[in-house]
């Protein structure tokens, strides 16, 4: 390591910055060079490895108000300091402290791709919003614990810089373990090295269950919402129907670049021309008998002759499409109601058949 | 009819193997494999569908990157019965797993179809981070790679690939007679007679054998006595079917091979176990299904094979690759449980996003211990070069499930885990755990 110091910007809120409490809440951003408050006790743990150049402010209220607006705001505040590496809070349990520093946290990596680190507690509602964007340190709910929160803080920040890689996944990404640096996980799963085998952890866990001892399953199984049906459409011949299916049928070349495995896109294309010239993208069946013959996967043979039998209004033009494998349930659910939404804005359209594979 | 005849007594006697070279005659000397290249080479021409084979001896720390390949086997062969290697595919058909089996460790056959079309082809590399992480990588290994003789066509190619491989598995075993062996494994467990008074719990194992989800050129693999298992109903299986020959790898390697079946890892772990703190009851072998129906009717076949033809209290039921098969698992979990029979059922995460419990694919309350037994769709870049190539060459197009092109001589590709054979493993083996980060 040595070499260049690292540039650090820090972000406070009002409190924190030492503008005042509760009534300096809706303050804007304020800039003071060098570091502020709580970033004194960071800049010791920094030591002569980094300096905070700045620290940004901005009160609680008036950052909540309109979170994108200001992340963009606070944005360009941090970005003209260059920095390499940036800390916001930690946060504790304020919840609107926590939502800023995780909406600060998630546009500064997005946008500069440096590490972000905060610090809250558990039930802060910005852990779970931002978890994914930030390496979010674990924290008492009081400000009393604020300096191992820092040292935290600062010790996976160097961890993180220095570019090592985690031997104990099997990707070696430079990825820390959530619990040696006590961090929130960040939504990722990762194969990881284990003294037992999966055989040897599977036998040993069912006899302690054959025996009544307790036993811990590796996951908890999630609990799912009850999907209910709509009411049925009461005359199909005056309703429009578009054709939705997530078995990969997309036009040859694969323009909207969807993949054939965990797959996080969907597009809408024109069914006449796709039939004429498609292709599969998706790996998680043989796609043999849908490349032989489309219709086998999206109806459109049969759909085609309900509407000119009259059974079925009109077919819409549009087909909507996706690949779904092995894609997260959760990314499934969200792509349903982008589809949905879309379908419900183009207002001709009464129903739709969604068909799988 | 004598009672040794049909006992399911099966003892697998290994000779470790310190270092392969080639030589006039197969044959080991001091835990020496010498191969007489020209002979096995014979061998596997004798097939007319194969025009010619590529033969390497590979090593660990070679820097050599093997392609296209299609499994990977462990050198045994049967040494008290005639024509009983790989009954159904080498060997007549009889029932696989009893008698005295020869076994080479620390060696393995890398078996490579390079004129394959099919995208999702294994990778091995001898030395750098995929050696590293597979114990193939550590092992010294004979690569053979045939090429199609004009006018076959590729399923029945695939086939005389798979039985050039078990040639070979067989023809280094023989090989080896008469030096001294290192060890003895003894697996005897006589079914009908299981021990009734100890009051220890009886446990079985569900065992996912094949899913045709992935059919190529809409044919399933051969890889039960010779056949394929696509319509096979639930079947009892002895453990020791599956451990010497009846059970082989798929025509391509998805986190599972035939070394990995030779060497089952929950089998082998309940035989471990086996009168100490369980009763292992035996194995219900099956294919996963494309068809809801079809899906039921095995998992309540399979359940009532568990519990009123094996009479297990618990059962661990072990996972083929691929998303859908989890829902098989989780209707024959729920089968068992309903019957009073308590589960271990495997879980394979089909992304790298979200926490564990976003990626479990079914609602069952009653299925409360899951095992993680690995992500094998992971993606991993491998930042190493080979100076050379068997199987395939540097411009061999190498999997990956991004619309992106890259190639096996690139210096780095991006490959799904399940492609690396040995890093994972479908049966057990793999010390592999699913952690949130």
């Amino acid at each position: 390591m040595g070499g260049k110091k690292l540039r650090v910007v820090h972000f406070l809120n009002q409190f924190f910055g030492q503008i005042g409490s509760e009534e300096k809440a809706t303050t804007g951003f304020v800039v003071k060079e060098g570091p502020v408050g709580p970033g004194l006790a960071l800049q010791k743990e920094l030591g002569d490895r980094g300096d905070i150049v700045a620290t940004v402010i901005c009160g609680d209220d008036y950052f909540s108000a309109n979170l994108d607006k200001n992340a963009e705001e606070g944005l360009k505040l941090v970005a003209s300091y260059q920095p390499d590496l940036f800390f916001a809070g930690p946060a504790f349990a304020g919840g609107r402290y926590g939502v800023a520093c995780g909406a600060m946290c998630k546009a500064v990596s997005a946008e500069l791709g440096i590490f972000v680190i905060t610090g809250m507690y558990e039930e802060n509602p910005g852990v779970d919003l931002y978890r994914k964007y930030a390496f979010i340190c674990k924290a008492p709910n009081i400000a009393r614990g604020m300096p191992e929160v820092l040292r935290n803080m600062v010790r996976l920040a160097f961890r993180l810089i220095s570019g090592e890689k985690e031997m104990s996944i099997l990707t070696r990404e430079n990825l820390p373990k959530p619990e040696a640096y006590n961090y929130f996980s960040r939504n990722l799963l990762r194969n990881e090295y284990c003294e037992k085998t999966i055989a040897e952890r599977a036998v040993e866990k069912l006899v302690a269950k054959l025996q009544g001892k307790p036993f811990e399953s590796e996951v908890i199984p999630p609990i799912f919402e009850r999907v209910m049906p709509p009411a049925p459409i009461k005359d199909l011949s005056k309703c429009e129907i578009a054709l939705v299916s997530d078995g990969g049928l997309v036009p040859k070349g694969n323009p909207g670049r969807l993949a054939t495995r965990s797959n996080l896109k969907w597009g809408a294309y024109d069914i006449e021309a796709l039939f004429r010239e498609y292709e599969v993208t998706h790996a998680g069946y043989f796609n043999d008998h849908v490349l032989e013959r489309p219709d086998r996967l999206v109806p459109f043979d049969v759909m085609r002759d309900l509407v000119k039998e009259g059974i079925v209004g009109k077919l819409h033009r549009t087909f909507f499409s996706t690949s779904g494998n092995c894609t997260v349930s959760k990314r499934c659910g969200e792509m349903g109601e982008e589809m949905g939404a879309e379908i419900k804005k183009r207002e001709t359209i009464a129903a739709a058949i969604l068909t799988s594979t | 009819m004598e009672g040794e005849e049909i006992q399911m007594r099966l003892e697998i006697e290994s000779i470790d193997i310190k270092d392969l070279q080639a030589g006039s005659k197969t044959h080991v000397k001091k835990g020496v494999l010498e191969i007489n290249l020209k002979e096995l080479e014979e061998l596997i021409l004798r097939d007319p569908r194969i025009k010619s084979v590529e033969i390497g001896l590979v090593r660990p720390g070679d820097k050599v990157r093997i392609l296209n390949i299609m499994d990977v086997i462990q050198p045994r062969c049967k040494i008290d019965k005639p024509d009983a290697d790989f009954p159904g595919f080498i060997g007549k058909m009889q029932i696989a797993g009893s008698g005295r089996t020869r076994s080479l460790r620390g060696v393995a056959i890398l078996v490579s179809y390079p004129c394959t079309n099919r995208k999702e082809v294994g990778l091995l590399d001898m030395s750098g981070p995929v050696a590293e992480m597979s114990p193939y990588g550590k092992m010294k290994n004979v690569s053979i790679a045939p090429m199609i003789a004009a006018g076959i066509g590729e399923r029945d190619f695939e086939n005389a690939v798979k039985i050039a491989g078990l040639k070979t598995a067989i023809y280094l075993a023989r090989g080896a007679e008469g030096h001294p062996v290192d060890e003895v494994e003894v697996y005897d467990l006589d079914i009908p007679n299981l021990d009734r008074t100890s009051g220890l719990p009886r446990v079985a194992c569900y065992y996912q054998i094949y899913t045709p989800q992935f059919d190529y050129l809409a044919v399933s693999d051969p890889c039960f006595y010779g056949t394929d298992v696509r319509h096979m109903t639930p079947t009892v299986l002895h453990p020791n079917e599956v451990l010497d020959g009846g059970v082989v790898g798929w025509n391509a390697v998805k986190a599972l091979d035939t070394y990995s079946i030779q060497n089952h890892g929950v089998i082998k772990e309940l035989y471990r176990h086996h009168g100490k703190d369980l009763i292992f009851a035996g194995v219900v072998g099956l294919a996963a299904n494309t068809e809801p129906t079809a899906r039921v009717r095995s998992a309540c076949m399979a359940a009532k094979l568990v519990k009123d033809v094996l009479g297990a209290d618990g059962v661990v039921l072990v996972k083929v690759t691929g998303g859908m098969p989890h829902i098989d698992l989780a209707i024959a979990g729920e089968e068992c449980e309903k019957l009073g029979v308590k589960t271990a059922i495997f879980t394979q995460p089909l992304t790298p996003f979200g926490t564990l419990s976003d990626t479990i694919l079914f609602n069952a309350p009653s299925l409360n211990l899951i095992i993680t037994s690995s992500a094998t769709f992971e993606r991993t870049k491998i930042p190493w070069k080979a100076e050379k190539f068997l199987g395939g060459t540097a411009k061999t197009k190498v999997f990956c499930p991004d619309p992106i092109e890259q190639y096996a001589g690139d210096p780095i590709i991006d490959i799904e885990e399940y492609l690396l054979p040995g890093v994972l493993d479908c049966t057990g083996n793999a010390k592999v755990i699913i952690k949130e980060y």
